[in-house]
């Protein structure tokens, strides 16, 4: 079939996505730009003030530690629940008594509360009495401070993190994984490839659009982290796990500085815009298409 | 797979399970010790189990008005997603048209702005609409995402062209080729994104808690905040609403997971 | 075609503009006159303090109010304290606040400064405590009356003191007797602790005063706790966790926690508010209270509500009107002290003296005594980024990773910064 422009149709698609997403999403976008522009606390009249939130946010300290631990959290999270979710779906793919309820049961943690899983995972971390430390301790490993030490209170969250979200990840997997064509592997169990050589080449390869989706939202979501941290660390010890979103926050609604929250959420749109388009550019190279 | 491994890989996957039910199982042991409390630590012991915390829940919310409503303004956002998700995962995988990267990033770019900084500049829009403290203002931001608009492009491209061509050339239409070819077999993906929608519209706190005032349009997550105080909380009561507020997202992921399943059977029977 | 796109997107783009002119349209109309509506009136009502359990006390208060008032119906709208400055906020800029509200102290000023609340004209001061009706007047205008009170006190548990045989507190102690007793009645073998006293900005200012410093200068132009007094206050605070009292890793900050330990017989001392008296009724054990200990002198942290009107209400007249009724009336007097809610902030101590005798804790004379001498937080404009910068630096002391002296002196000058 021959390559037709198609623009009556799209917009025929598109209309109803596009209509709520402009109403309710890009109009307040533009709005916050212009917010960025004042010195407003929300409860007295706005100053504009120019480009001056910027020009504070890129001098102060704080914006390089904020974005520090973002990105040290996305670093950390992306491969830990990508590789968990993966051996998970494949697990859960697998011909097992009682699939369903299993697959139910690790999608549990994703729609428990995050107040609980916080406080089982700060008692499960807790340095002095926490079963990890205790397990680290009886192989002589080091036994670090976990949420209680500036250094190690974005890892507690992280692992917390990727721990709550692997069923997530292994529902979008598990629907990759399921729309493989049954034919390839029957073709490839005629041709007598070995279950390795099948997983390389036949549900990797099949499974990357799955993944692409996976990472990509992962990043988006990931760049925007804030209720984990909210919940279990607060930002803390003393703002060490304090994120961008958790700023952003702060700024709004206790500290009265929207002005200065709207320019680093713009801020983040620029890095968020970066890193998806660098993703976007590179799928060619590794997303199977057929 | 060998026998051997099968069992291995059972006993790890039932490990494992023991650990991912832990948080909810403490939540529901919490809800019905007596006076329980979070501070005492995770256990799964009970004694003297008591329903007086869902008593407590029940009488002191109007939890039936709360609950239909959550489950009002979910079911309409996850059918909204699902319509227009679809469709538009459609457009951008199987049409041509000019600039369609562009609109695609800008799809995506609703993404990266924090909801945070949206919630005031849209509230100001509901109030100058007049549409402020009513049901449509908790559907309507929630008609459409990108997100799923995404999952279900990634889905629609992996479909083999093959099937829509031949249909082409039997003279169907593009609506038709969507309604009848493609979406039977991207049946896995929307139950994906329905789960996902639903879970959102369900937990979704900061909009509904700015845009609604009137207790007649209060939602779960708003009513179950209610129940934590300034300086004490009755924490098995909390729990108790946990447990309440889990329990339809969880039936919707059963339901959905039967759909995934039943997508799978399809794309394997062509 | 591509002219037609061109097209296309322009004419989006200036929908969008449009858009957003006028959805940012209301946040810069003009202010409407407050104008004093006649005939029957609905005035809406947000707060915090009914939240948890007096929802339907404040229901009763607004139902008297009305049947002394017929033409004003009170339209109550109840938000959990955590969330309730979010929506307060986003309120006041969408133009959609209510007519009358609940602040607390520290937001007060906030408020007042931004000409948020309207002037309320004719008030009868006589009926409040004066050190409260002047807590929400600024520049010699009433923005807002009195709503509710409630202090801080030393809670301890009798029959601990007894086991270990150790004098129970009385309202002469001093810091030093504290420790003292603390340190005796600590057992980490049976997990009983002797005092528990956050180690944040709401201790510390109180600490500071208790030890004779103050916080800001006088003209409230810069700190004044980077000083032997204020470096004396953090190592009362610091030095308490690990020693007579628990670590964070130990339990001490989850939600709750120092609750359960009480209510459990684990802990003998414990810096709390009074309104912590219900939830211990059943308790088992002795426990009283007493004022709290000071260190050179006397000083009791008091939380005060106010009751205020919004400036662009177009029936302040009638919202006043509710406030006051919420503020000085007998049935609301008689709503509170039954219930067991916070205090009414009225003058006449006889029409509260039903209070004294209401049972446990036998000394509730205590929760009277503790406001000869009470203090009230440092309000800045920035008050929550000092608070933060406050509790940061006092936890990075608590936990070794600073001295006390390095963290004051780091506190004061991120406050110092907010001043400017």
């Amino acid at each position: 079939m021959t390559k037709r422009n198609h623009a009556a149709w799209a917009a025929l698609f598109l209309a109803p996505s596009a209509i709520p997403l402009v109403l309710f999403t890009l109009v307040p976008m533009v709005s916050s730009i212009r917010i960025s522009l004042l010195s407003w606390n929300l409860i007295s009249p706005p100053r504009f003030v120019g480009l001056e939130n910027y020009a504070r946010l890129l001098t102060a300290p704080a914006t390089a530690r904020v974005f520090g631990n973002t990105l040290g959290y996305v670093v950390g999270y992306l491969p830990l629940v990508y590789v968990g979710g993966l051996l998970l779906a494949l697990a859960l793919n697998a011909r097992l008594p009682a699939r369903g309820f299993f697959r139910a049961l690790y999608f549990l943690p994703v729609i428990t509360s995050w107040v609980v899983v916080a406080l089982v995972w700060k008692w499960l971390l807790n340095p002095s009495n926490g079963l990890v430390n205790a397990v680290l301790g009886a192989v002589g490993a080091p036994q670090p401070g976990w949420w209680t030490d500036p250094n190690w209170a974005l890892a507690s969250v992280i692992i917390a993190s990727a721990w709550k979200d692997l069923g997530f990840v292994m529902v979008i997997l598990l629907a990759g994984l399921q729309s493989i064509p049954a034919d390839l592997y029957e073709a490839a169990r005629i041709d007598g490839a070995s279950a390795r050589r099948t997983f390389w080449h036949i549900t990797l390869p099949l499974l990357t659009p799955s993944t692409f989706f996976v990472v990509v939202i992962s990043l988006i979501n990931g760049f925007q982290v804030f209720d984990q941290v909210y919940v279990m660390t607060g930002g803390g010890p003393e703002g060490a796990s304090q994120v961008v979103v958790g700023q952003i926050y702060d700024l709004t609604f206790r500290y009265g500085r929207a002005g200065e929250a709207a320019a680093l959420s713009w801020l983040l749109f620029a890095v968020i815009l970066a890193v998806t388009v660098v993703q976007m550019w590179g799928q060619r190279r590794w997303v199977h298409h057929d | 797979m060998t026998r051997a491994w099968r069992w291995v890989l059972l006993v790890v996957v039932t490990a494992g399970a023991v650990v991912m039910m832990f948080p909810f199982a403490w939540t529901v042991v919490t809800s019905i010790t007596p006076d329980g409390s979070l501070a005492d630590g995770p256990t799964l012991i009970v004694q003297d189990p008591t329903l007086d915390a869902y008593r407590t829940l029940f009488a002191s919310l109007p939890m039936l008005r709360i609950i239909a409503n959550s489950i009002g303004v979910a079911v309409a956002c996850t059918a909204l997603q699902l319509v227009t998700g679809s469709m538009a995962g459609y457009a951008f995988a199987r049409l041509e048209f000019r600039g369609k990267g562009v609109v695609f990033a800008g799809y995506l770019a609703t993404l990266m702005i924090p909801l945070q900084v949206l919630v005031v500049p849209l509230f100001i829009q509901f109030k100058d609409w007049n549409l402020h403290d009513t049901m449509l203002a908790l559907i309507a931001p929630a008609a459409a995402s990108a997100f799923g608009v995404f999952l279900l492009r990634q889905a629609i491209e992996a479909v083999p062209r093959e099937f829509d061509e031949a249909a082409t050339i039997d003279g169907a239409g593009h609506l038709r080729i969507f309604a009848l070819i493609v979406l039977p077999l991207i049946r896995p993906a929307l139950a994906t994104t329905g789960i996902l929608a639903f879970m959102a519209s369900w937990n979704s706190f900061l909009w509904p808690l700015v845009v609604i005032r009137s207790p007649e349009f209060q939602t779960l997550p708003l009513g179950l905040a209610t129940l934590q105080g300034q300086f004490t909380t009755q924490w098995d009561v909390v729990m108790a609403g946990s447990v309440v507020s889990i329990v339809p997202i969880a039936l919707v992921y059963l339901f959905a997971q039967r759909h995934v399943i039943a997508g799978v059977s399809h794309t394997g029977l062509k | 075609m591509l002219a037609r796109s061109i097209r296309l997107v322009a004419a989006a783009a200036a929908g969008l503009l449009a858009l957003t002119a006028c959805a940012q349209g209301s946040a810069t109309k003009p202010q409407e006159p407050a104008g004093t509506a006649s005939g029957p009136v609905t005035i809406t009502y947000m707060n915090f303090g009914a939240n948890g359990g007096h929802e339907k006390d404040l229901a009763s208060i607004a139902d008297a109010f009305t049947a002394a008032n017929p033409d004003v119906t009170v339209k109550i709208e109840t938000v959990p304290y955590a969330d309730y400055f979010t929506k307060l906020q986003t309120a006041v800029a969408a133009g959609t606040a209510s007519d009358a509200f609940e602040l607390n102290y520290e937001n007060f000023v906030t408020y007042t400064a931004n000409g948020t609340l309207a002037e309320l004209g004719g008030v009868d001061g006589s009926v409040y405590k004066p050190s409260l009706l002047e807590a929400f007047a600024s520049g010699g205008k009433q923005y807002g009356l009195p709503e509710s009170f409630s202090d801080v006190v030393l809670f301890y548990n009798a029959d601990l003191f007894k086991a270990a045989g150790v004098e129970v507190p009385t309202a002469d102690w001093t810091w030093a007797d504290e420790t003292a007793a603390a340190q005796k009645l600590t057992d980490k073998g049976k997990k009983v602790w002797g005092d528990y006293q956050p180690v944040t900005f709401y201790e510390f200012y109180k600490a500071l005063a208790q030890t004779g410093g103050s916080f800001l200068n006088a003209d409230g132009t810069a700190t004044a706790f980077n000083s032997p007094q204020g470096i004396k206050a953090a190592q009362w605070l610091v030095n308490k966790p690990g020693k007579t009292m628990p670590t964070a890793a130990d339990g001490a900050g989850t939600p709750d926690w120092d609750t359960k330990q009480f209510k459990n017989g684990k802990l003998a001392m414990w810096h709390s508010g009074i309104w912590m008296f219900d939830g211990l009724k059943d308790a088992s054990f002795n426990w009283d209270i007493v004022v709290e200990p000071g260190d050179t002198t006397k000083a009791s942290a008091m939380f005060a509500n106010a009751a205020v009107v919004n400036a662009k209400s177009p029936n302040a007249a009638a919202a006043q009107k509710w406030i006051t009724f919420l503020t000085s009336s007998d049935a609301m007097v008689k709503t509170r002290l039954d219930s067991s809610w916070e205090l009414p902030p009225i003058a006449d101590t006889s029409k509260v003296s039903s209070y004294l005798t209401k049972g446990k804790p036998a000394n509730r004379q205590a929760v009277f005594d503790a406001l000869d001498d009470t203090v009230l937080p440092p309000v800045i404009t920035s008050q929550q980024e000092m608070q933060d910068a406050v509790t940061n630096e006092l936890g990075a002391a608590a936990a070794g990773r600073k001295t006390v002296e390095k963290a004051v002196a780091d506190a004061a000058a991120a406050v110092d910064a907010l001043l400017k």
